[in-house]
């Protein structure tokens, strides 16, 4: 199996297949017969175990949101590559990202920077608080992708490590 | 309930005496869609300023003009006023509605408006300035014999601080007489320490602030917080519209309000709106305002601040009364006098405001940002939406994270309850993460359920802001859902014909 989502903090790995009317969902180790279809109007219905439920499905890039039973999620589909670059590289620890959104107060470090773990590397402010972004690990920093008094979004990627030698 | 009010010959010809035929909306958002609904309704002319960052909002299709304003940042442009007062005098508006926050408590501004010979839709500069003074606004309230939280304030004589904060009844609240938002407040509960934690508050407030001041109040233990509706005209008349209970509140700010508070008794109920309506009077306050109070456990309670300005959760009061306080309050600004008493303010049924916010209520309540993808409001018996945004627009961290209320009206309290649910159900925004969800497991929970909510509510029940797990079978639902609308997937069953895939390895 290759594709995959990840919804909130966990990943989930799928398949997915032509069936004799619609689909099958190949997911954890069972298989479930699923489709779309239009209904009259602009609704949706999810069919899963022959059972149809009204769904509306919005897809930006690689996020689809999904409203479902009620409650709104958000899932990203991650694209096989990108996977398994991640998977080779274990890089979460060289990105730095925005906790929340919000703007640039101070930039405390610059590219080629020798940093130890839990110093501050840049003070942000957000709901009219400052937070303060601190280095995950000792290390280099690469490259500091925001100036003060730029915005961004959550999870924007504010600051890079240098990779880590292997030992 | 429909509180927009109808329009008949008789109010066409009122209005049409008024002394302005336009009005400039000096907000954004929800509330400028709010206000430009009754405004158009009465025939006059709507105009709103707005942001680039606000070019697709609902306010700025639905008005007869809309004027851009521009600022260094977009809320430095709501705060512009002699921008705003150009473009009021470019588009010959009769008046300025302030709508809430950005100018609305600001007296300069009023003034100014004033100045300009436009109409303030706002109390007077001067009752803007004693209630934007926290400390003068309790001494107001207090010298007119209205209850304020016992208290010593060090400014009066520094000297006797000490001694006159030990006879404050325990516990106590330090804080710092220059603070805000919670900090340098220490509590004490025993007079022993009082000496050191009074150093200790004087400290942090010199370090927070600059400014080592304090003052001692009566601690009050998870209190509720009740407001009460007030609407005076400029001819003397003062009336209120009864309370709203808000004591479902995130880091100080309100997201569930009420109407009628679940913890009043009939008696309770007309002692705190009379103090209300009393401590307007005193004031000669015009204009719509709200008196907000602390309530203790033992149904004690105190003057806390007052607001001069229309408030976010008006539409449950609206919705009990059948008044429209835009309406009201565009009445007084013309000079009307309210024509009616007291007694003719009648409440019936229960109003709950659920307000949406752009958060994720397991991260702390952090802002989150998106485009509005898709949107479907809620539609129903008793069923309010006062939004400000619209399919297609941005929701960026420049703003305030509030995107719309929604509203309920029931019969009685579990039907507003059960309304909002399927409505808040039935509410679909996708795109940007939002607190609806949430919403749905507050009103849910067996506390509120109960009525039994007080300012900590949410911080003794952190399960409710939490992300509940998910079961195998929606996970299903939800993959199957997302694998369905993804290309990728899409087209690698489609190149497997049915029968191949049936011989490969999918059966279990």
């Amino acid at each position: 199996m290759h594709h995959a989502f990840k919804l909130g903090e966990a990943e989930y790995e799928l398949e997915l297949s032509r069936g004799s009317a619609g689909y099958r969902l190949h997911f954890d180790g069972a298989t479930v017969a699923v489709d779309l279809a239009a209904v009259p109007g602009d609704g949706t219905v999810l069919i899963t175990h022959g059972v149809s439920e009204p769904v509306f499905i919005a897809t930006r890039g690689d996020a689809v949101f999904v409203h479902l039973d009620g409650a709104a999620y958000q899932l990203a589909y991650e694209h096989p590559l990108d996977r398994l670059a991640q998977q080779s590289q274990g890089a979460a620890a060289d990105a730095v990202r925005a906790p929340m959104p919000g703007s640039v107060i101070s930039v405390l470090v610059q590219a080629g920077q020798t940093v130890t773990r839990g110093e501050t590397l840049l003070v942000m402010e957000s709901m009219k608080m400052e937070t303060t972004i601190t280095a995950p690990r000792d290390g280099v920093i690469e490259a500091v992708h925001f100036a003060t008094g730029q915005t961004f979004d959550r999870d924007a990627l504010l600051l890079n490590l240098q990779l880590e030698k292997s030992t | 309930m429909n509180s927009t009010p109808a329009i008949t010959a008789d109010l066409a010809a009122r209005v049409a005496q008024w002394p302005f035929r336009s009005v400039l909306i000096a907000n954004r958002g929800e509330i400028a869609l709010r206000i430009l609904r009754t405004v158009q309704k009465l025939g006059l002319e709507g105009i709103v300023v707005y942001h680039q960052a606000d070019r697709a909002a609902p306010a700025v299709r639905a008005a007869d003009r809309a004027i851009e304003i521009t600022g260094s940042t977009p809320v430095a442009a709501y705060l512009d006023a002699a921008q705003i007062l150009a473009a009021a005098k470019t588009s010959g508006a009769g008046a300025i509605h302030p709508g809430y926050g950005f100018l609305s408590e600001n007296a300069g501004f009023a003034r100014a408006v004033a100045d300009a010979g436009l109409a303030f839709v706002g109390p007077t500069p001067q009752q803007i300035e004693l209630m934007g003074d926290k400390v003068r606004a309790r001494a107001f309230v207090e010298q007119g014999g209205f209850p304020v939280a016992p208290s010593a304030i060090e400014d009066d004589d520094p000297k006797t601080f000490v001694e006159r904060a030990r006879h404050v009844s325990l516990p106590l609240l330090i804080k710092p007489a220059a603070g805000g938002g919670g900090k340098g407040m220490r509590i004490v509960r025993d007079l022993a320490v009082l000496e050191a934690e009074i150093e200790r508050a004087r400290s942090e407030g010199q370090r927070y602030f600059g400014d080592g001041r304090l003052y001692v109040e009566r601690y009050i233990e998870n209190p509720r917080h009740i407001e009460v509706q007030v609407l005076g005209d400029a001819h003397g008349n003062v009336v209120h519209l009864f309370e709203r209970e808000c004591s479902v509140q995130r880091r100080f700010q309100k997201i569930v309000e009420e109407t009628p508070s679940p913890a009043l008794t009939a008696e309770l109920r007309a002692r705190i709106c009379e103090t209300a309506a009393g401590i307007a009077r005193a004031a000669g306050y015009r204009n719509a305002g709200t008196v907000e109070f602390i309530f203790g456990q033992e149904g004690e309670f105190y003057f806390l601040e007052m607001n001069t300005r229309l408030q976010v959760e008006h539409p449950v009061t609206e919705e009990i009364t059948g008044k429209d306080l835009v309406f009201e309050q565009l009445r007084v600004a013309a000079g009307e006098a309210l024509g009616y008493s007291q007694n003719d303010i009648v409440a019936s049924g229960h109003a709950i405001e659920f307000r949406v916010y752009a958060e994720d209520p397991a991260r702390g309540y952090t802002p989150t940002t998106g485009p509005v993808l898709m949107l479907r409001e809620a539609t129903g018996p008793g069923v309010r939406v006062d939004s400000g945004i619209a399919q297609g627009q941005d929701v960026t961290a420049a703003f305030d994270p509030m995107l719309a209320k929604l509203i309920v009206f029931g019969r009685d309290r579990s039907e507003a309850i059960a309304r909002a649910d399927k409505a808040l159900a039935e509410t679909v925004l996708l795109g940007c993460q939002t607190n609806i969800a949430f919403l749905r497991r507050l009103l849910n929970h067996p506390a509120f359920v109960a009525g039994q909510v007080h300012t900590g509510f949410l911080d003794a029940h952190p399960e409710i802001a939490a992300e509940p797990a998910l079961d195998q079978n929606k996970l299903q639902r939800l993959l199957a859902a997302a694998a369905l609308s993804v290309r990728p997937l899409r087209d690698a069953a489609d190149a497997v014909p049915a029968m191949h895939a049936a011989i490969g390895g999918w059966r279990n």
